[in-house]
Formats: structure tokens, sequence, C-alpha cells
């Protein structure tokens, strides 16, 4: 992998749609994902087998990450979060099959991912406070602090593309740069370090989309309690709304 | 930099597709099945801590029922004991009045043996008494016999009540008991010697009776006068086993 992230070209073209690499491994990860689940869930049981029991794990794991960063019942947004850090988490980890370039090392998948989490924020924040309500969050604590929060809006959001953009690409190109000149398994440590990385950035990507989405729904609220709250499960602190300045 | 705007497009709708697709075959059913395992456990833990109350209750009825049948033995036990009691002290009374009344019969045998040993004893006394006498007055001459007696007699007479006397005096012929036959004079003595006492003349019908021993004994329907030997023996008798009492 000698081209430059920054680039991209058509692999071919679906009438007046280009078809670019990255569609294609998202297609091609959303076949794996769709075949996985319908294997798995037609042999659900009570007993579980050892594949369910660690898929059930992940379930869990990802309603206690929701359940505690925002207080709330994690059904209505378990699948959104979910997905975003699966679907992350194997598009970072996709760089280690040979030839292929994850898909969150273009710009244009991450940014997809920011917008569907923007638009998610701004429809619970509606759903949760009314439209009235949830513009009223604009003007806490001052009207004064009316274009900042607008601005805030925007730029975490943005944030959260560049920052998932630039440390895939960078593993990218980083190891691209060091196969042209080193060889074939100098790269190895690289590789596995871009694993750590790719399942980091999965896990602060979709962190930081829950601490979005839970501060639209309970900013100047008290939090919710939880509809199926874990007793051994510590509350955890409130979301802070400027997590992602980190 | 260049952004694809297509790309960009594609990839909002593959999420997309891709959240309904792990929403619809992935987390759904693994909820629902965590949900459905939730509720089994919880069903299950329902059931067993209903068994387990259920065991508490019976073993408490049980323990219950232990309690108040130990309870009764007590009661049953406490009664038997009152009841032993009661019979024990009735046997014993009955046994003390037994043993009482077995007692007295036995003193009273005891008494009457003694009695009827003294009794006896009298009788020999007086027997050999009446035998001495009789040996010892067989040596005196006969007359002795009744000669000596006869003032006596009239003394006893006199010694009588009034209306003893007048009933005796009215009742002719008065029995004359002695130890032999007596001589014409000496019925007259004993005539006249009862007359001169009774105020009127009296007529007796002798008969003889050998164990006076001496002297004389008159016989009324009210009243007898002993003055005889035998008589006197008889008295000092009654007079020696009055005084062993």
């Amino acid at each position: 992998m000698t081209g430059s992230p920054l680039e991209i070209t058509p692999l071919f073209s679906i009438g007046p749609v280009p078809v670019t690499a990255p569609v294609v491994v998202t297609w091609v990860i959303i076949a794996v994902l769709a075949l996985f689940g319908i294997l798995l869930t037609r042999r659900l049981a009570l007993q579980p087998s050892a594949t369910q029991a660690v898929m059930e794990g992940v379930v869990e794991t990802i309603d206690d990450q929701i359940r505690d960063t925002m207080q709330a019942d994690p059904a209505t947004y378990r699948s959104l979060i979910g997905t975003i850090f699966i679907f992350v988490l194997l598009a970072n980890w996709s760089s280690l099959i040979p030839g292929i370039e994850p898909p969150t090392a273009h710009i244009e998948t991450d940014a997809a991912l920011a917008f569907i989490v923007f638009i998610a924020t701004i429809a619970y924040g509606i759903r949760a406070r009314g439209l009235g309500g949830y513009l009223a969050t604009f003007a806490e604590p001052s009207w004064v602090m009316i274009p900042l929060n607008v601005v805030e809006q925007i730029t975490r959001t943005f944030s959260l593309l560049v920052r998932l953009f630039g440390n895939v690409m960078s593993g990218v190109f980083v190891v691209g740069i060091v196969l042209s000149l080193a060889g074939l398994l100098v790269p190895i440590p690289l590789m596995a370090l871009d694993l750590l990385t790719g399942a980091v950035q999965a896990y602060i990507f979709a962190i930081l989309a829950t601490v979005f989405i839970g501060a639209a729904v309970s900013e100047g609220k008290e939090p919710p309690r939880p509809e199926t709250p874990r007793p051994e499960a510590l509350p955890a602190a409130p979301p802070a709304k400027d997590a992602s300045k980190g | 930099m260049h952004i694809d705007w297509w790309t960009l497009g594609l990839q909002t709708v593959n999420v997309l597709v891709l959240i309904f697709i792990l929403s619809r075959f992935f987390f759904r059913p693994l909820t629902a099945m965590i949900a459905a395992r939730r509720a089994a456990v919880t069903a299950e833990l329902e059931a067993a801590r209903a068994s387990k109350e259920a065991a508490a209750a019976e073993h408490q009825k049980i323990a219950d029922e232990a309690q108040a049948l130990a309870a009764r033995r007590a009661t049953l036990a406490h009664e038997a004991a009152a009841e032993a009691a009661r019979e024990k002290e009735s046997l014993i009374a009955a046994a003390h009045a037994e043993v009482e009344a077995m007692r007295a019969s036995a003193a009273a045998e005891i008494a009457r043996a003694r009695e009827a040993d003294r009794a006896a004893e009298a009788d020999r006394a007086s027997t050999l008494a009446v035998d001495i006498a009789a040996k010892l007055c067989a040596r005196l001459p006969d007359t002795a016999l009744v000669d000596g007696f006869i003032a006596g007699l009239g003394e006893g007479v006199a010694a009588l009540p009034d209306a003893t006397r007048a009933q005796m005096a009215a009742s002719s012929p008065l029995a004359l008991a002695a130890p032999r036959a007596l001589s014409a004079a000496e019925t007259a003595a004993c005539e006249a010697a009862l007359s001169r006492v009774l105020g009127a003349p009296v007529t007796l019908a002798v008969t003889v009776d050998p164990r006076l021993i001496a002297g004389l004994e008159l016989s009324a329907p009210h009243g007898i006068v002993r003055n005889s030997l035998k008589g006197d023996l008889d008295r000092i008798a009654k007079e020696l086993t009055r005084h062993d009492r």
C-alpha cells in the first residue's frame, strides 16, 4: 500500500454513482456481520454456547458502558452505539488483511459516522426535551453562550471525525512507508500496534458518541433512573459536555 | 484534500443499513435471550424461595407439633405422677389403717387372752382355795360348818333395805342352801334368827350344796344373802381380779 490515503479512486460505477474501495470493504463488513448475526441468533438457547456467551458478554458490556455514561436505559441507544463500535473496530482491524485498506482511513467514512452521530444527538435531544427544550439548551447558562454552544456542536463533531481519521490514516500511512523502506516483516510490530490503536479509537468514538447523546438528552436535568439497573455497577459521573475536548 | 461526496453518502447509507441489520439480527435477539434467561433465573429463584418458605413452614409446623406433643407428654407425665402419688398415699393410708386394725385386733386378742388367762388363774386359785378350805373344814366338826354362820346370816339380812326385807318376808318359804343337811334344831335356829330380823315368821326350804364348804346362803326372788366360805372366797377372788386390772 503505497498510495496516499488522501486520494480515493472509484473501482467501478453503478450508473452515475462511483463505487470506491471503502464502500466495497464496508459492504463486505456488512455482509460478514449480517451473516454472523443470522447464524448466531438461529441457535440461541437459555444455556448458551461459547460463541453466544461471548456475544452476550459484548452486548452486556456495551449496555453497561451506555448505562454508566448516560445513566439511562441502554435499550434505546444500544443499536446505534453498539453498531458504531463494532463497525469501527472491524473497519480498523480490516487493515490486517493484506491488500485491504480500512474504510476508516478515508475521511468519507469517518465523516459519515460523525454525521450520523451529529444527527442522532439532535434527534435524541429533541425527542427527550422537545424542540424548544433542546434549543433552549444552547442558551445555557446564558444567552451569551448561544454562539459558542452552536460552534461547539459543530467542532466536537468535527473533532470526532478528525480524531478517528487521523489515527487510522496515520497508522496506515506509517505502515506503508515502513513497508516500502524496510521489507516484509518489519511493519508487523506497527501492525500489532495498529490493533491496539484501532480498538482504542473504536472505543473512544463510541463512548464520545454516547457522551454527546447523553448530554443532549440529560443536560440541565436530573439523570434519569435506569430501567434495568445493575446492582453491582457503580454510578458514573454525569456526562460532561466538553468531554470531547481531551 | 478531496472529499468524494458519493462515497460519503454511500457510507452514511451503509452505516444506517448496518445499524438496522445488527439491531434486527444481533442486538435484539441477544437482548431478548438475556432477558429470557434472567426471567427464567428469576422464576427459578422465586420457585426456590417458595420451596424454601414452604419447607420452613413445614419445619415450623413439625416443630410446633413436636412442642405440642412434648407439652402434652409433660402434662400426662405430671398427671400420672400426681395420680401415682395419690395412689401411693391411698395405699400407704390403707396399709397404715390395716396395720393399725391388725395391731388393735392383736392388742384386743392379747387382752382377751390375758383376761382369759387371768380368769383361768382366778378359777384355779378359787378352786385351789375352795379345795384348801374344804380340806381344812373337813377337820372341823359338822356343827362348826353351820352354827357359826347363823348369826352372820341374820346380820346380812338385816343389812338389806327395808323394802327388800319386806318382800323377802312375804316370800315364804325362803330357799336356804347349806353345805350339809341341817338338823331340825339348826333349821329352827335359822328360822328364828330370820324371823327376828324380818319381823315375821319365816319358813325355810333347806337345800344341800357342798360347794359352800361352810356357811349358809339365803335365796329369795328379790335378794340373795351369802354367808359362806364359798361366798367369801368368790368375793376375795373378784377383788383380786379387780386389783390386777
